[in-house]
């Protein structure tokens, strides 16, 4: 089956908030995940006959179980304030794209059998019965959204879009329409211990590959060690980074970064995965224990400290959930717990960004850097959503907007903000997150590159940027896929430790 | 006594009786969901007076609405100022003696009721102008806006133009307060005034004026941002933690 | 296979017209031999390292596997090899 050709939107002088077309993402379904990738998660791969009470019985359980989809879903007054803030929106102008409508697909079903409202006066409130289309639009347009919580900044009432996406998928999971992409790394970091499938024997051969490039490169032998017990750090970055280009230039400069501060650090065959797919998923377990191999990995292996590459949704999962999930941080008193704090070290924040700390060591001069090295490049700094409106760097609020410019400042001489709306919290994703960076979806995810896309070609032809950086994975494989089809070169995208690897001074 | 006072001041205990069993029972309902997760929208406050900062100016500014539309967030804010300065002005049929603040507040909240209507007519305006917020608009979202305007504009028509028997109207309340109900005013603009505000006081707790409560309550803007120190977990997610 | 248009072409109408001659077989065989070690298909820079090691420093680049296969080594050559295509953030 080709997948339909599609124009690619024209990039404006400013970013247009589209008139209405409907039905004009109808068509992108992303293929649905066949029986033994759906049998390894637990979840049927086709419709029973009682699907609908079971999607039904699905939703009761979750509203009884998240606040958030409960209170999202009663207090939403159709204000329209989010109706131009999703990217998927603005690329496609399809209105089921707008994150309300995209909410309301699931909440005219609440209405109908979840409140009085709904189940006395359903044409008056807009309450749906849950039939098979409205069960497909669900499959689609929960498909096409990242998750990213643009919404959920701008709503009065902090709705956020991402919560109710997530249980969209859940329950479509529960009832056998699971997506094929994020099933299948999901069962692939469960069966491995990384999202890409590569096993061990692979990985190690793909590290000495690096060692000896770094070292032909500078003439240092900076190591990329491996399970090694008793290292101070263990460091657990997207398999991306062991992969990809450009990730892989990201994965060397951390490891120039330990190299030259003298930390002793190890990455984990069995915690070979930053990234967890459960977050997309909306599964709290599925979550649970694709994080639990990191403590697993931290525990085995006796490190103090756990810090984590360059990877988006990876780090709100360890900066917001890790401690609530696998009890990566401090403060509880519960044997859970306990058991991990007594190992890791208390002066370094649990987990750390990797940002986070090379910007301590170059501030407090621990290793040194020659921003010159970076002279050729003007650069740009893409906010990644889950890092800007899911998590925090260093102590204060917006250290995550902040710490990641610090450090590109401090390693390159040229630097220029995108516009203003366009970072930060108000950050457009780069179109492919939230398990939609799969080939099945191109044209959702082209489209949705459009607002990031805008902004960029204003600061190249304002400034004549030609690096965006980024701290993320999968910000990092969308754009070198789709930057192209709007004109720009792949490799003027590439991670902040791509910058800090080039500018470094090794001994 | 008429059929007419008995059959307002039925309606106002049952109204008054749903709103607050219905309210209060919407709060209990999502006072024991529990939040699992940390999920608030950064940057976020990393104290608990942090937290009440962000959501004193997201009740009183509407922060955020500012951020996202200046038009409904000016429209919006008209009205739900408004509307607090009228039923702030409404509390003297309440009390005896009437609260000196109230006294205070009584000329403004007069000229507030424009600032009400002025909103809510621009909100209704939007429904029908902008073509995004005319896709999501149900019927309900509209009739709401009507409803509200209806009630706004006849109690403007008796304050402004055909003034009603006040003293009668607070006899009645105070009656309803002391379960010794009076007359209640024969008005036609009153009597449509007062079915209305008991129809909106009946369907509050069922509709998506549930938006008041709900946002005291939504964990992106609740919640502290301190994951990395504090354990946060749910009682249905600790459970889980007992396995391992 | 869905595959989108690339750059005007249909993906393919492109594939067909590949003529495998020596050069090609040395990629594909390469990457069929790394697969059946490590069970995924190598990497873009662990490829042009293993090509340079094999067959001269000449044809260890980019540019000597996106001339022998237009539409990238890692998508077009693991096709062509019968290789899965990796998923991943990549």
């Amino acid at each position: 089956m080709a997948a339909a050709e599609f124009d690619i939107p024209e990039i404006k002088d400013y970013i247009e908030v589209p008139k209405l077309r409907e039905g004009a993402m109808a068509h992108a379904k992303t293929f649905l995940a066949p029986k033994p990738v759906q049998d390894f998660m637990g979840y049927p791969h086709e419709l029973a006959d009682d699907w609908k009470e079971s999607a039904l019985e699905k939703m009761g359980d979750l509203l009884g179980k998240y606040r958030s989809l409960k209170v999202f879903l009663d207090a939403c007054v159709h204000c329209g304030a989010c109706t131009d803030k999703c990217h998927y929106y603005l690329g496609t102008s399809d209105p089921k794209n707008m994150p309300v409508a995209r909410q309301d697909l699931m909440r005219q079903v609440y209405r109908r059998y979840f409140t009085t409202a709904g189940k006395l006066f359903p044409k008056l409130v807009g309450a749906k019965d849950l039939t098979k289309d409205v069960l497909n639009d669900w499959y689609n347009y929960y498909h096409q959204c990242s998750e990213c919580r643009r919404c959920s900044v701008f709503c009065p009432y902090g709705i956020d879009t991402a919560e109710i996406t997530m249980a969209g998928r859940e329950i479509l999971n529960h009832i056998g329409m699971g997506q094929k992409y994020s099933n299948e790394i999901l069962g692939k970091v469960q069966k491995i211990g990384n999202n890409l499938g590569l096993p061990g024997p692979a990985l190690l051969d793909t590290l000495e590959g690096l060692e000896e490039d770094i070292e032909a490169d500078t003439g240092v032998a900076v190591k990329l060690p491996i399970d090694v017990k008793g290292a101070e750090v263990l460091l657990v970055t997207p398999s991306a980074d062991f992969f990809s280009e450009p990730h892989v230039e990201s994965l060397i400069g951390y490891a120039k970064v330990f190299h030259a501060a003298g930390t002793s650090w190890t990455l984990s065959t069995h915690a070979s995965e930053a990234g967890n797919f459960g977050l997309f998923n909306g599964n709290y377990e599925t979550m649970r224990k694709v994080a639990m191999r990191i403590r697993d990995a931290a525990l085995e292996l006796g490190v103090k400290r756990i810090v984590v590459g360059e990877c988006g949704h990876a780090w709100r999962v360890a900066y917001s959930f890790w401690n609530t999930l696998t009890g990566i941080g401090y403060g509880a008193d519960d044997p859970f717990s306990i058991e991990l704090q007594k190992q890791l070290d208390p002066n370094y924040p649990q987990p750390q960004h990797i940002c986070e700390l090379t910007n301590d060591l170059i501030k407090s001069g621990k290793i040194k850097v020659d921003p010159s090295k970076n002279d050729d490049l003007i650069v740009t700094y893409h906010d990644s959503c889950n890092v800007a409106r899911a998590s925090r760097m260093g102590t204060e609020p917006g250290g995550q907007f902040i710490i990641p410019r610090e450090l590109i400042k401090s390693v390159v001489n040229n630097f220029h903000n995108m516009a203003d709306d366009t970072i930060y919290e108000s950050t457009f994703c780069c179109g492919g997150g939230g398990g939609l960076l799969t080939d099945d979806l191109m044209e959702v995810r082209v489209k949705g590159a459009l607002p990031r896309a805008t902004a960029l070609n204003n600061v190249v032809k304002e400034h004549q940027v030609n690096f965006m950086a980024t701290i993320c994975a999968i910000c990092k494989a969308q754009f070198t896929k789709v930057l192209p089809k709007y004109g720009f070169d792949m490799s003027m995208v590439g991670g902040v430790h791509q910058l800090v690897a080039k500018a470094i001074i090794l001994d | 006594m008429s059929t007419l006072t008995i059959i307002y001041a039925g309606l106002f205990y049952i109204a008054t009786l749903l709103l607050v069993v219905g309210l209060a029972y919407k709060i209990f309902d999502y006072s024991r969901t529990p939040a699992p997760l940390k999920i608030p929208t950064t940057p976020a406050p990393v104290t608990q007076t942090g937290v009440v900062y962000r959501m004193a100016k997201e009740v009183v500014l509407f922060e955020s609405l500012f951020k996202s539309s200046k038009w409904t967030w000016i429209f919006g804010w008209l009205f739900h100022f408004g509307l607090l300065l009228v039923l702030a002005r409404h509390l003297r049929y309440f009390t005896e003696p009437v609260w000196f603040w109230v006294n205070i507040v009584q000329p403004f909240g007069k000229y507030a009721s424009i600032m009400m209507v002025v909103g809510l007519a621009g909100l209704l305006a939007r429904r029908f102008l902008v073509d995004r917020v005319r896709y999501i608009s149900t019927p309900s979202d509209y009739l709401m806006l009507v409803l509200l305007i209806v009630i706004g504009s006849s109690g403007m028509l008796m304050t402004f133009v055909a003034h009603t028997d006040i003293v009668a109207l607070k006899t009645f309340f105070m009656g309803l307060m002391y379960f010794d109900v009076q007359p209640v005013p024969q008005d036609p603009i009153l009597l449509i005034h007062l079915a209305l505000v008991a129809l909106l006081m009946l369907i509050f707790p069922i509709s998506k004026l549930l938006h008041a409560p709900g946002l005291f309550f939504s964990p992106t803007r609740n919640q502290v941002d301190n994951p990395r120190e504090h354990r946060h977990v749910a009682a249905w997610a600790a459970r889980l933690d007992q396995k391992n | 296979m869905p595959m989108v248009n690339i750059a005007g072409k249909d993906y393919e109408a492109v594939e067909e017209k590949v003529e495998l001659t020596e050069g090609h077989w040395e990629v594909v065989n390469f990457l069929r031999e790394y697969y059946a070690e490590y069970q995924i298909a190598p990497a873009v820079r662990v490829l042009t390292k293993a090509i340079g090691k094999k067959l001269g420093p000449d044809k260890g680049n980019n540019k000597y596997l996106y001339e022998l296969f237009p539409y990238g080594p890692a998508k077009q050559a693991c096709k062509i090899a019968g290789l899965p295509k990796p998923t991943g953030c990549i």
